[in-house]
């Protein structure tokens, strides 16, 4: 077996930027001071790596010892988490008082003070400044997102920079991934939403960009296309509910809106029939950046791009964008401090979509074979689960029922964390086991003589990889136990706060509340399924390929990352459970502070409330208990003789192989499945419309412009240019022509004053 | 009447500094062991001047490096003006206020970044070699050349001096008879750098079609002073301003005499019908000149219209000044003359040079909306800071495309659009901030060029926007009775988009069609930074804080007009 090569030396430039932190406390810096440098560093690292990589590309040292600008990358990306993390330190234990100044202005890019002298426009309105916003949430997912943003560019030096594909474009990757990283950021930060939304489409172009990184690949530039147009439509939804947004409270900025938010421009009052289409437009933004249902069909094709992509736009940022806007709805529906009443139904609207998207989800990715098709479809089931928290959270915020609005959007938040932290690790992990198969087929076909039938991601290729990839093995299954909701790991903490609370809001309160109540939880049992099934196809049973016994754990730069998050996934979420990270996420409490070790396990398995416990205790049931032995029934399955895993997922093969073995081929074979395989048919159906409404509009679009407007502007053309040649003729080049010009101007002057003025 | 001596000269640095350069640049090249004998004795004192030159100045570098010096300095010390709001009198003929400074400082700006260009489109060399019978005609005619440059040296860099010193002078003065000396004094000087290159036909010509058109509107411009003088006995600019506002109806003397002076300026700032010369004197002088001309000249004729404008004749809030229709007029047909005649132009410095034609018309109109007497005082000093912050930021990108265009020259390439093909793939750096100075120039957001037209078109649209009539049910009623300052709002914009057209296709040569030669452009280090340091700036001061610290000094300038 290969030994991994480490090169940690290359890390040593970078070593003075964990001393930034202290050196700015040293000469008094605050830490929110410095917050700005958290956007900025990726902001200049971005052309620096694009125009070093340019001039230096094939340069031996920028290739080896740069890594192609990966370096550069993690450099920045190391700034933007150290200044987090202190951040994060200064809200939790320091001394710096945020809840007086928790909006700071760094500059302000447009004033509009010089535009006006009679007509005054109120203070609000003219500044347009840059700023950031820093409480709970923004502090939970800056976390996520520079931490995770950090961690996947470390991957990336190995997944990308070993890829002989990448050959020499590698300054390109870091390059894009560090603007997107700037533009998560960014948007978690920003004071106002029309900042947010500048954020929000910076991340768009760079998604659309590193999609599209292979893009001579015919089917990277379509799924490239395919997810920036899917996430347009909601971008131009969003913007519209911007303006209304504006309309109603003459500003965008965060402050001036939540400050009261029951009031908008003028001290009017504000109609909640028009915040509702406002909020409901924003929504539809956040569905298509998120990819819910009905925008959701840009995610599975966005596996397009390489695989540190993919755990960029899935777990640590862009979804999770979505996520972050319709958590910054709360201020507008809570009641209880100024919020609007009479916006219910958007709640059940929220939670609908989030239901809907989860069962579908959870249903496709039961019959994918692809596994980072697999993940997306996974990825794409469990936001939806945010989205139903926080769909039940606002309506209980609009209802008044303050306690239980909290748990909800608390356990919707730490959800999203450990989704995050789970889902990312799950792509990275993937990404090492394409990777390994990858080159191991490369290695086995004697280097060159590539077979293009091969599929190194297709699941029904592996089989067996426990023994041969022990970290990657290990931390996947602490992903999947995460995302199953394995009591104690990681996401369990989360799902069941989600669940109970849609539960409670559907049995004591709202009928409506059943049905995504309902999907929800069978949502759960099938994560249980699918989760478990993509584990046991790719590390249990006996290798389906040969490539399978050519697999050798040996890239630098993967492990790290795993190891981290696996250790995170597997005691993170206990541990912030324990420390009630709930309710220090809904603005609750602004401390966090230890709980009872038995009191946070009575908290979670025995609740008073008996709605909670029951509906507790069958979602373990579902997700822990059936869906796993169904999938052990029908993939599980031991090793390979002779081979064996290491101790922590032995146990796990063993058992998948004690439940017998169920032939699921005719199964496989139905109607339902195959539709399933054509995931609904709603890329038919939308590529149907399309053509059916789009195109034809396009057509009499392209014609009009064709014939009208341009013919208009050939006209313009050429009547200027005869024009211009006909004033051109009056510069005779003679200086007796000029002098007789200017006593005509003179003359003319004179008669013009004097008509004037007689 | 208070004499040199006891006034601070501390006011007047920046001059005394171009004075002591254009002294050192005369007497160095000219220093040389030269003795003169004492009369009926053997012994001989060295007198310094003539003979052989030390060796230690027989260096055509020199006077460059004392030009370049001396603009910094100048610069410098501008800058610092600036910083100290200094200002104060010199006897009754120069104020020096904020808005003097500024303007020192753009004219500084200009004259050195002028020669640093220069230094590079007309390079001194050490050591030349004197062509010999052997030699082949090319090289006989380079090594001339050489010498030539050599020894003109000189003379190129007192003229700028000149130039710079004349155009300090008359943004200070507060009398005529001085802003009338001062302004000849740049003029001229000007002129003869226009022609400077005597030995190419174009220079020749259009040196000398310049000075005459030149000298006519002078002698247009000097009676009409003639005129002002007989009229009030004073050419104290406040003095006359008093007389005008103790004015009951216009006397035919003085509306005659401002009109006259009018038609003087309007060509320095090349107004149509005045412009005439303008084109050819660009294409015909060095790029560098074509810079000065487009930027520093221009902006010298706009100070001296402000000053009669808006010191001595606005009339009180409400009332029109009696220009008002000739300016709107000459406005209008200013930028639109401009615009068109820019669009087929095959000659970059041509079309730069209709493209500062149309920008003085979009100046003009703003002047016009003050004349109309709509806006109160502080819309007015928002419709100047409007002006003066347009001419401090076309340093940058009006300069900014000469000095690329001078880049060029060394190739013989800037007197065609062909010599702007496939700049991107010759130098991507350089076509890069010719794209932005173009962008900028069309006034495209977020570059400064945007922002000064914004603020131009705001101003006018708020002092006249409200003059319709708002009872009035249909836009049709509302547009006939709006004010006609409105209407050259909409001229500004329409204009805009027409000059778009020229500014774009340069845009497209560069980056899409193939280059003429494919060897890289020369290196000029110090010029390739200027280049891009314009090009920063041009985006700066578009947006962000550093373009709000500008903005605060033009109006602080603004209000010190007024």
């Amino acid at each position: 077996m290969d030994q991994v090569k480490h090169e940690y030396p290359l890390l040593y430039p970078l070593i003075p930027i964990l001393l930034l932190a202290p050196f700015l406390k040293i000469i008094g810096w605050d830490s929110v001071d410095a917050a700005f440098l958290i956007v900025t560093v990726p902001l200049l690292i971005f052309p620096t790596i694009l125009i070093i990589g340019q001039i230096f590309n094939k340069n031996k040292v920028w290739k080896n010892k740069w890594k192609e600008g990966g370096i550069l990358a993690l450099g920045a990306l190391a700034v933007s988490l150290t200044i987090a993390l202190w951040i994060l330190f200064d809200y939790l234990y320091g001394s710096y008082n945020f809840t007086d100044q928790s909006i700071l202005t760094w500059f302000e890019w447009i004033t509009f003070d010089f535009l006006q002298s009679d007509f005054t426009i109120s203070e609000e309105i003219r500044i347009i400044g840059v700023g950031i916003w820093i409480d709970q949430v923004t502090l939970m997912i800056l976390f996520v997102a520079t931490f995770l943003c950090f961690l996947i560019c470390w991957f990336s030096m190995g997944y990308m920079n070993t890829d002989p594909i990448n050959e020499d474009r590698n300054h390109r990757f870091y390059a894009e991934f560090v603007l997107f990283s700037m533009g998560m950021f960014g948007m978690v930060m920003a004071d106002s939403f029309l900042w947010l939304f500048i954020f929000w489409e910076i991340m768009g172009l760079c998604s659309y960009l590193l999609i599209g990184f292979y893009y001579w690949k015919v089917s990277a530039a379509y799924a490239a296309k395919k997810a920036f147009l899917t996430t347009r439509i909601g971008d131009v939804f969003l913007m519209v509910g911007l303006f209304i947004l504006y309309d109603i409270y003459g500003s965008l900025d965060f402050e001036v809106i939540f400050d009261d938010p029951s009031t908008g421009v003028a001290g009017a009052l504000v109609d909640s029939n028009q915040l509702f289409w406002a909020l409901l437009l924003l929504f539809v933004g956040a569905v298509g950046k998120s990819a819910q249902f009905p925008l959701h069909v840009w995610l599975p094709d966005a596996m397009e791009g390489p695989t540190p992509v993919s755990a960029l736009i899935h777990a640590a940022t862009m979804v999770n964008a979505g996520l972050y806007l319709v958590a910054r709805m709360v201020p507008f529906v809570d009641v209880h401090y100024n919020g609007v009443s009479g916006l219910e139904n958007l709640g059940i609207i929220i939670a609908f979509i989030g239901g809907i998207t989860a069962f579908m989800a959870a249903l496709i990715a039961f019959v994918q074979n692809d596994i980072k098709k697999v993940l997306a479809y996974s990825t794409m089931s469990q936001l939806a689960y945010i989205f139903t928290g926080l769909g039940v959270a606002l309506w209980f915020y609009n209802t008044d029922h303050h306690h239980a609005a909290m748990i909800a959007f608390g356990a919707s938040m730490f959800h999203l964390f450990n989704h995050a932290m789970a889902k990312g690790m799950l792509f990275m992990a993937s990404g090492s086991v394409i990777h390994e198969m990858h080159h191991a087929h490369d290695h086995m076909n004697n280097e060159g003589s590539h077979d293009h039938d091969f599929d190194p991601q297709d699941m029904r290729n592996m089989g067996g990889l426990a023994s041969k990839m022990p970290i990657t093995a290990t931390a996947m299954m602490f992903g999947s136990m995460s995302i199953i909701g394995v009591p104690l790991i990681g996401g369990f903490w989360s799902k069941e706060g989600i669940i109970a609370e849609t539960w409670k809001a559907a049995i004591e309160y709202e009928p409506l509340m059943l049905i995504p109540a309902i999907l929800i939880l069978a949502t759960a049992g099938m994560t249980g399924f699918y989760m478990s099934r993509m584990w046991l196809m790719t590390f249990a049973g006996e290798p389906k390929n040969d490539v399978v016994n050519h697999v050798h754990e040996s890239t630098p730069w993967i492990r790290e990352p795993l190891l981290i998050l696996t250790v995170i996934t597997a005691i993170g979420g206990f541990g912030l459970a324990l420390l009630d990270i709930i309710h220090f996420l809904s603005a609750d409490t602004d401390h966090l502070e230890m709980h009872g070790f038995l009191y946070t396990l009575e908290h979670a398995f025995l609740p008073s409330d008996m709605t909670t416990r029951i509906v507790g205790w069958t979602t373990i049931l579902l997700s822990f208990i059936i869906g796993p032995l169904i999938a052990a029934r029908v993939h599980g399955g031991k090793l390979q003789k002779g081979m064996k895993a290491i101790v922590p997922i032995n146990w796990l093969v063993i058992l998948s192989s004690k439940f017998g073995h169920q032939d699921v081929e005719n199964m496989s074979k139905s109607q339902f499945s195959e539709a399933l395989q054509n995931r609904l048919y709603f890329d038919d159906i939308y590529e149907y419309l399309i053509s059916k409404t789009i195109i034809p509009f396009a057509n009499l679009s392209a014609w009009f412009d064709r014939i009208i407007i341009d013919g208009i502007i050939k006209q313009v053309e050429s009547i200027s240019v005869s024009s211009s040649i006909q004033i051109r003729k009056i510069t005779t080049g003679s200086a007796r022509d000029y002098i007789l010009m200017a006593a005509v101007g003179m003359i003319s002057i004179f008669i013009l004053i004097w008509g004037v003025n007689a | 009447m208070s004499s040199l001596s006891d006034i601070s000269i501390e006011l007047l640095i920046p001059e005394i500094m171009m004075i002591i350069g254009i002294l050192a640049m005369i007497i160095m090249p000219n220093l040389g062991d030269a003795k003169i004998r004492i009369p009926l004795t053997n012994t001989s004192i060295p007198v310094l001047i003539g003979g052989t030159r030390f060796n230690q100045v027989n260096n055509p570098y020199i006077p460059s490096i004392i030009a370049i010096f001396t603009f910094s300095l100048s610069f410098i010390v501008s800058l610092v003006m600036i910083q100290g709001e200094t200002n104060g009198n010199v006897g009754e003929i120069m104020e020096i206020n904020q808005f003097t400074n500024l303007f020192s400082l753009i004219f500084t700006s200009t004259l050195l970044i002028t020669s640093i260009a220069t230094f590079y489109v007309m390079p001194p060399r050490k050591d030349p070699k004197i062509p010999k019978n052997s030699d082949s005609i090319d090289s006989v005619s380079t090594k001339i050349n050489i010498l030539m440059n050599n020894r003109r040296q000189v003379d190129f860099y007192i003229l700028l001096s000149m130039v710079g010193l004349g155009m300090c002078l008359m943004s200070k003065s507060t009398h005529l008879f001085l802003l009338f000396v001062s302004l000849e004094l740049a003029s001229l000087s000007s002129y003869v750098l226009v022609g400077f290159y005597k030995e190419k036909d174009i220079g020749g010509e259009a040196g000398t079609k310049y000075f005459i058109v030149g000298s006519v509107a002078s002698a247009v411009g000097i009676y009409g002073m003639s005129l002002l003088y007989l009229w009030n006995g004073d050419l104290q600019i406040n003095s006359l301003s008093n007389s005008w506002s103790s004015m009951e109806i216009l006397d035919p003397m003085a509306g005659i005499g401002m009109g006259l002076m009018l038609v003087a300026f309007g060509f320095k700032v090349g107004a149509a019908p005045f412009h005439l010369a303008t084109p050819d004197a660009y294409s015909g002088a060095s790029s560098p000149i074509a810079g000065l001309l487009a930027t520093a000249s221009k902006a010298m004729g706009f100070v001296a219209i402000m000053k009669i404008l808006f010191i001595v004749t606005l009339p009180e809030e409400g009332t029109e000044a009696y220009w008002m229709i000739a300016i709107v007029i000459i406005s209008v047909i200013t930028m639109t003359w401009g615009n068109f005649a820019a669009l087929t132009s095959d000659n970059p410095k041509r079309m730069l040079a209709y493209s500062s034609v149309a920008h003085a018309g979009y100046m003009l109109a703003a002047i016009a909306a003050i004349g109309s007497g709509l806006g109160t005082q502080n819309s007015n000093i928002l419709i100047i800071t409007a002006v003066i912050f347009h001419l401090t930021i076309l340093v940058l990108f009006k300069l900014g495309a000469f000095l690329v265009l001078s880049l060029l020259e060394k190739e013989g390439l800037s007197h065609n659009m062909d010599g702007l093909k496939g700049l991107a793939r010759r130098d991507s750096t350089i076509a890069v901030s010719m794209f932005i100075f173009m962008l900028s120039l069309a006034g495209i957001p977020p570059l400064s060029g945007f922002l000064s037209k914004l603020l131009m078109i705001n101003g006018i649209v708020n002092i006249s926007a409200g003059t319709g009539s708002l009872s009035s049910a249909t836009i049709l009623n509302w547009a006939s009775s709006v004010n006609i300052i409105f209407w050259l709002a909409i001229s500004i914009v329409i204009n805009s988009a027409i000059s778009l057209f020229y500014y774009l296709r340069i845009g497209l040569i560069m980056f899409f069609e193939e280059p003429v030669s494919s060897k890289p452009l020369e290196k000029s280090i110090y010029l390739r930074i200027t280049i891009i340091i314009c090009a920063i700036f041009t985006i700066l001061f578009g947006i962000g804080p550093l373009s709000e610290i500008l903005l605060e000094i033009v109006n602080e300038a603004a209000q010190s007009l007024v």
